[in-house]
């Protein structure tokens, strides 16, 4: 199976620049209507989530699933009807409710005006995040600028690897990553409620680690082959490299994959949509770099008159 | 040969020493697996100066009286740490109704001196001696991890010694000598130069109320009582020759059977107790004892699906590489755990899941070797020189998808919060750790099975399964 990547490059194009498209109006639309391109968690912009579970060993407790209408009229009566609720677990017996910002005092008020409506509820299966608004804003920039180091550290290391244009369009294929796992959460975001928390930053961090992975393997191997036969037209050698290092990028890909499926199908609620970032991430890491970073590359080193380049092109190691 | 008998030692010595470290040293579970509540404090600037930021010193002196408001909690375990420049991390192990904490951390420090009433002589000392008892029985129970009876215990000395705090606040009067009057406590060696003593000054005002309060007290048995949040650290009393005038110009000195660290922390107690600074709760991650039994127990399940799944693909694909790679897999496991509990990594939910991810990727550095060996044994080379040339071409590769990683890594942990470095750490430590299995480990195996036993350099289709030698590859070179 020896197929042309480079022959095919407008339809890689075109799907990664629909892709890309989508992803950004899904980020606009949610800006419109959420005031973000993601839905927010509290990390990022605080609040209180407190998620409780009733004490089953009470007789009758867990007979029926917990009411809705009862916990909103909780809420109401306590300030806080435009808080959110959620039901989780089998037969519902899991809480969990997203307000603003409250002190241990009120929380403890909610808790137990709570515990009187909807029934006991066991103490050891409490979870409270609280997050004041100042450290939300902390965790959110903190967040981005090492998004941007990241970015900016793996330029560097691929400029003295390899050479500069190598490094531009790695990044290429890196944000063309970013940006579409971006746009699915965003779309997750408006039709599923699903929220960004510091997580979600950190899978778009692994992302960049790990899909820079493929490229770099493929770029590797593309050095290789323009050293070892200067003659060859760049697309060829493109072509050559790719079906070369096809087989790593699967496999590598598969074998992430399966850890992580893990992780998404019983790793519990923390991880699930964190596994779900990364799977997704790393999909199309691996699409990118076959797909988008080869061919802008090939692209990149055609328009510019490829065979004198590619001479030149000699590797740093070996 | 040799050399590869000597690789093998090393590695058997370092797994040997690994499953050594892993039994002895119990992995560190963080609060969101063992269960607690973890509240960030920050410090404020005062209402009245608004743009003076407190110093490092300040946090220090804030963080001693936030440890003090704890201790009186009846928590075991608790850890107070400075995060950053304002902002105080408190860790509560167990707990899951952090509400009353909460209650007493925030607030700014009371720092007053009272006056012992007269006549309660007797009484003072019985109690402060049943007092210094349970602090010691507490402070003792607090350390270590305690079972059932030793929690409902420590319960009820902290309720005891509450109660005894209380008998102890009300054997003294206040006389309006508060921490606002306060302007430096520190630690300075005593005129014999071997002890150490704590110097306070105060300003004017308390300087006139501190003369008073000594010249009523002196020579009379009497203690001032130094209370920070309504408890007593420390109770002097004043010598006889002050009976005069009281102990004037607003400086004084507490002596005692003081050492440096004994002076140091008197100090930074009353020191604390004068800051103004208001604290506030900003974030609070409190996460009860059976969810996060629930956690590790999912936890395990994934990594193991994951771990089991990784080693059948790579037997599958791989055939009798995969299988070595398998082994090298398991080593790798269990030489970054054993780093974990050397480094003294705390494990978290997301730290747990830069593990699980870390297996993926300690797999590519053999899915990278053993895909060249497949292309040079295609290219007609024999089964060593394929093993060979396959890892040393291969290793170009493994170094830069695992540098690009760990840079990614590096910018978290620099400037990540808590959740976030835990994940960065282990898969950093799982990316180092990998580099090193897959050049040593699998790399010795391999050489080592194709070297000793001739039945497998015969069948160079056990590495790459329909291995055509005639149909010489399209890429030789």
């Amino acid at each position: 199976m020896n197929f042309s990547i480079t022959s095919k490059r407008n339809l890689w194009w075109g799907i990664s620049g629909a892709a890309i498209a989508v992803s950004v109006i899904m980020m606009i639309v949610s800006f419109t209507s959420l005031n973000a391109p993601i839905r927010p968690g509290i990390d990022f912009i605080g609040g209180t989530r407190i998620q409780i579970a009733r004490d089953c060993t009470v007789p009758g407790n867990c007979d029926q699933p917990i009411d809705t209408a009862q916990v909103q009229e909780v809420l109401n009566t306590q300030d806080l009807g435009n808080g959110s609720i959620q039901l989780l677990g089998e037969n519902k017996q899991i809480l969990s409710v997203r307000t603003e910002n409250l002190d241990g005092d009120r929380r403890s008020e909610l808790l137990t005006s709570l515990g009187t409506t909807i029934g006991k509820f066991d103490d050891k299966t409490v979870q409270i995040d609280s997050v004041g608004p100042t450290i939300g804003e902390e965790l959110f920039v903190s967040g981005i600028l090492a998004l941007l180091v990241a970015f900016f550290g793996i330029i560097v290391y691929l400029s003295i690897r390899f050479q500069f244009d190598y490094a531009l369009f790695a990044i290429a294929a890196l944000f063309h990553d970013v940006v579409i796992t971006a746009g699915v959460f965003s779309l997750l975001g408006l039709v599923m409620g699903i929220e960004a928390d510091s997580l979600f930053l950190v899978s778009l961090l692994t992302i960049i680690g790990f899909s820079v992975n493929d490229t770099v393997v493929i770029y590797d191997r593309i050095r290789e082959n323009i050293a070892a036969n200067p003659e060859l037209e760049i697309n060829t050698v493109i072509d050559n490299a790719v079906n070369q290092t096809l087989g790593r990028s699967i496999n590598t890909t598969l074998t992430t994959l399966l850890p992580l499926i893990g992780i998404f199908l019983f790793g519990g609620q923390t991880l699930k949509f964190f596994a779900l970032a990364l799977i997704i991430g790393f999909l199309l890491g691996a699409y990118s770099s076959i797909c988008i970073a080869s061919t802008l590359l090939a692209w990149w080193r055609n328009s510019k008159g490829s065979n004198s380049l590619a001479v030149a092109d000699t590797p740093a190691s070996e | 040969m040799q050399k590869q008998r000597a690789y093998i030692i090393l590695i058997l010595a370092l797994v040997a020493a690994a499953i050594a470290i892993l039994t002895t040293i119990p992995p560190q579970l963080g609060l969101d697996l063992r269960g607690g509540a973890q509240l960030t404090i920050q410090v404020n600037p005062t209402k009245e100066q608004p743009d003076v930021k407190p110093t490092a010193e300040d946090i220090e002196a804030v963080q001693r009286v936030l440890e003090n408001r704890i201790n009186e909690f009846g928590v075991s375990e608790t850890t107070v740490q400075t995060i950053g420049e304002d902002k105080i991390l408190i860790q509560l192990p167990g707990e899951s109704k952090p509400e009353e904490a909460e209650r007493r951390l925030k607030g700014t420090a009371k720092l007053e001196f009272k006056q012992q009433k007269k006549g309660t002589e007797g009484d003072f000392i019985a109690e402060s001696q049943v007092n210094r008892q349970l602090k010691a029985q507490r402070a003792f129970l607090s350390q270590n991890e305690l079972d059932k009876e030793e929690k409902i215990k420590l319960a009820e000395i902290t309720e005891s010694l509450q109660k005894s705090n209380k008998a102890i606040a009300l054997l003294f009067e206040s006389v309006g000598l508060t921490g606002t009057n306060l302007a430096d406590a520190r630690p300075q060696p005593d005129q014999t130069g071997n002890r150490w003593e704590v110097a306070i000054n105060f300003d004017d005002a308390g300087g006139k109320k501190f003369a008073e309060l000594t010249k009523s007290l002196a020579g009379t048995g009497r203690s001032i009582g130094i209370f920070l949040d309504d408890d007593l650290i420390s109770s002097p009393v004043v010598g006889p020759e002050f009976a005069d005038t009281g102990i004037a110009g607003g400086r004084a000195v507490i002596t005692g059977n003081f050492d440096l660290e004994g002076a140091k922390d008197l100090g930074i107690q009353i020191k604390g107790g004068s800051l103004p600074f208001p604290v506030a709760i900003v974030e609070n991650r409190t996460v009860g004892a059976t969810l996060g039994q629930d956690s590790i127990r999912r936890s395990i399940i994934a990594a193991s699906v994951g771990l089991v799944l990784v080693l059948i693909f790579m037997v599958a694909y791989y055939r009798l590489p995969g299988l070595i790679a398998d082994g090298a897999l398991i080593v790798y496991a269990l030489l970054t755990m054993a780093c974990y509990a050397i480094v003294g990594v705390t494990l978290t939910l997301p730290g747990i899941a830069g593990f699980i991810l870390s297996i993926g990727m300690a797999v590519d550095a053999n899915v990278l070797i053993f895909e060249r060996t497949r292309e040079e044994l295609r290219a007609g080379k024999t089964l060593y020189r394929s093993v060979e040339s396959g890892f040393f071409r291969a290793f170009s590769s493994i170094l830069d998808s695992n540098v690009t990683t760990a840079i990614a890594c590096l910018a978290l942990l620099w400037l990540g919060s808590g959740l976030v470095k835990g994940f960065a750490v282990t898969l950093l430590i799982g990316v180092l750790v990998s580099m090193f299995t897959a050049v040593t480990c699998s790399r010795t195996l391999m050489l080592l099975v194709v070297l000793s036993l001739p039945k497998v350099r015969q069948k160079p289709e056990l590495f790459c399964p329909n291995l055509n030698v005639s149909n010489q590859s399209r890429q030789a070179g």
